[in-house]
């Protein structure tokens, strides 16, 4: 199941007891829609680098804190995708895990021609683009994306580029270190009220 | 951007050019017991929110429990604030585990995911260098772990025993955007405590060592008062204010001008401490408060002494400041010293005497900054001092050791014994009286029930030295 050996989910049940499937009478394992979620939120969080152990402790932190991890909707929703075009890994690291614990789904490019690729490819809600990219050319990138008929892009900086990510057709700037409330209320502004409850539109593809 | 961050203490706060920029990496460092904890939970606890909490972290110098049991003692320790806005969080195991340093930048962006913290401080921060295989490791440490703290908007305070020797080749150092360092100074068996800004990035700061003083309240800096050298005669008044011995008045053209400061020099037993009290009693009997900071006496012995001569300290308008010169930090004096005045309102002042001060002081440069700013600082708001010091010759007095101070002073009053044929008697001088004609005779005096009585001028002819 998702990709995670049946032995790995086995043993992180037996280890941290943390997602406990319901059984069948004949005994097989049945997972709730949710629980499908939560082991793709630990995948996911291993395939970053996470331990085990540190990714079942952020799901109970974030099941005690009530923010939604998994998407509760019917199966025709979809959670919104992002592009994050982002240089740095730390910074990137970052965006991501806030972006996601909303329940965004996120994309990364770490170039200007892959996030272009990305964009056409994936046709995300919104793109959150780094100014200082590939050597400072990320003002270019949100233009093409502007061209692409982007719905909504994010420009940030270390430097305060507002003027320049403005004209450059960015319709939001922030300025990094990025607040982790500011980068998802502007998120959330520009890409629709939540994440959960809003459609990625088939014509929009 | 220019976000800053209090300590709580206002001393601190001003040294750092008005707080910490936030955002930043900061080092604090000291040796063992100079405060370095205690600077850094001030920051976290003056700081801290429910939404931007703080992260404390203990590595392996510093237990995890004792940095919990010392740092309840202090005032601003504030127990409702674990667990809600502080974080305390034990780093020790992740650090001596197999993971070694990676697990432990995992484990602080792991941290950092879930608490969003504003403040991240890491105790002891030197001590993870010895978990590093070798100089590469802990290099690409610092790399991750900083961009981890960039990227993130998050002050953090690395604190370690670094001695500036270290700090110059340490790659900490040149990560940092900001480097404090507590120090300590001896000079005549006494220890002077002093805090340094080494390097604080994207702002400015209070150069040089500044005094401070660790207590249950945390740290309290007291700012070097280095005032720079005023070329404007700073408002030297027309006016007029009486000596309170009207003889002297009249040989300092009408007495001294007001916001002038005034030494008295004089070998012991001459009377320079009631040559400063008529000053100070002219004054509060004409309804202008003083301040009698001293050294010398204590209260019991200062009321004895003024009540021989109609005096008391109870009058009002008069405010006494003694302190030990033993446990005197001219630092924290000047400040008390500047404060009371404030609160009183005084416009004339007593320090008796500098010769204690100087005692009390570490360093001969910084004893004069001191004087001279707090001078300065008095005289720019109308208040006229008058320090008494102390000459070691007990006839004819060769030199002044003022310490440098009788030029920065306005007047200088010598007071000196002189040998008349088979007598001994005191005499006054005014040997320096700035922006006024003054009379440089030498004249007899005596002291009676109602004081300093002078009597009349001695001729150089009769005076054997």
């Amino acid at each position: 199941m998702l990709g995670i050996p049946a032995a790995t989910i086995r043993n992180w049940e037996e280890r941290y007891a943390t997602i406990v499937p319901e059984r069948s009478p004949g005994g097989h394992r049945l997972y709730s829609r949710d629980q499908v979620e939560q082991l793709r939120f630990i995948a996911t969080e291993v395939t970053r680098g996470l331990s085990a152990s540190d990714a079942h402790r952020l799901l109970s932190d974030q099941g005690e804190a009530g923010r939604p991890l998994a998407r509760q909707g019917s199966s025709d929703r979809t959670r919104l995708l992002v592009l994050l075009a982002e240089r740095d890994p730390a910074a990137a690291d970052l965006v991501q895990f806030f972006l996601r614990t909303e329940g965004y789904e996120v994309t990364l490019a770490l170039a200007v021609d892959e996030a272009e690729e990305q964009w056409l490819e994936t046709r995300p809600e919104l793109a959150i683009v780094e100014l200082m990219i590939d050597g400072g050319v990320g003002a270019e990138l949100c233009r093409r994306l502007k061209q692409h008929e982007a719905n909504a892009v994010i420009a940030i900086s270390a430097l305060e580029a507002r003027d320049e990510a403005l004209a450059a057709g960015a319709d939001a700037f922030l300025q990094k270190p990025l607040d982790p409330l500011e980068l998802i209320s502007t998120v959330k502004d520009l890409a629709g009220t939540s994440a959960l409850v809003g459609h990625r539109t088939q014509e929009s593809r | 951007m220019d976000e800053r961050l209090t300590s709580g203490d206002e001393g601190l706060d001003e040294i750092l050019g008005g707080g910490l920029p936030v955002n930043g990496i900061n080092l604090v460092i000291g040796l063992p017991g100079s405060g370095k904890t205690m600077l850094s939970e001030q920051f976290v606890f003056a700081g801290a929110t429910e939404e931007r909490p703080a992260l404390y972290l203990s590595t392996v110098s510093e237990p995890f429990e004792k940095i919990l049991r010392y740092g309840q003692t202090l005032s601003f320790f504030d127990r409702d604030a674990i667990g809600r806005s502080v974080y305390y969080e034990d780093l020790g195991d992740t650090v001596a585990g197999a993971g070694g340093l990676s697990a432990v930048t995992e484990r602080i962006a792991l941290l950092t995911k879930q608490r969003r913290p504003g403040i991240i401080a890491i105790d002891s921060f030197k001590a993870l260098a010895a978990f590093a295989e070798d100089a590469q490791t802990f290099r690409s440490f610092l790399h991750d772990l900083a961009a981890l703290l960039t990227a993130f908007p998050v002050t953090s305070f690395w604190i370690g025993e670094y001695s500036e020797e270290e700090m110059r080749t340490a790659p900490e150092a040149a990560v940092a955007d900001g480097i404090i360092s507590l120090e300590m100074q001896r000079a005549n068996e006494r220890a002077q405590r002093l805090i340094q800004v080494i390097k604080l990035r994207g702002s400015e700061f209070r150069s040089g060592r500044h005094g401070y003083r660790l207590s249950g309240d945390g740290i309290t800096v007291f700012p070097r008062l280095a005032d720079p050298l005023s070329q404007e005669v700073y408002g030297l008044s027309e006016d007029r204010i009486s000596t309170g011995i009207p003889p002297l008045d009249t040989m300092l053209a009408q007495g001294y001008g007001k916001g002038s400061s005034t030494l008295v020099a004089g070998s012991s037993g001459a009377g320079k401490t009631l040559m400063g009290l008529h000053f100070i009693f002219n004054g509060v009997a004409i309804g202008q408060p003083g301040v009698i900071a001293t050294l010398q006496e204590n209260p019991v012995q200062l009321q004895r002494m003024a009540r021989g001569f109609g005096w008391s300290l109870d009058d009002e308008g008069v405010s006494v400041m003694y302190r030990s010169p033993n446990d005197v930090y001219i630092d924290e004096w000047v400040y008390e010293l500047l404060d009371l005045v404030e609160a009183t309102g005084a416009t004339r002042v007593l320090i008796d005497s500098l010769s204690d001060l100087h005692y009390a002081a570490t360093d001969p440069v910084r004893f004069r900054e001191f004087i001279y700013s707090l001078t300065q600082r008095l005289s720019h708001a109308g208040i006229s001092p008058i320090m008494t010091s102390e000459v070691p010759d007990l006839f004819h007095v060769g030199r002044l050791a003022e310490y440098g101070i009788s030029h920065l002073s306005d007047n200088v009053v010598l007071l000196q014994y002189v040998r008349l044929d088979s007598r001994l008697l005191r005499t006054v001088t005014v040997v320096k009286s700035r922006a006024s004609a003054h009379d440089p005779e030498i004249r007899e005096f005596g002291i009676t029930s109602d004081g300093i009585v002078l009597g009349d001028p001695i001729g150089d002819e009769n005076v054997l030295g």
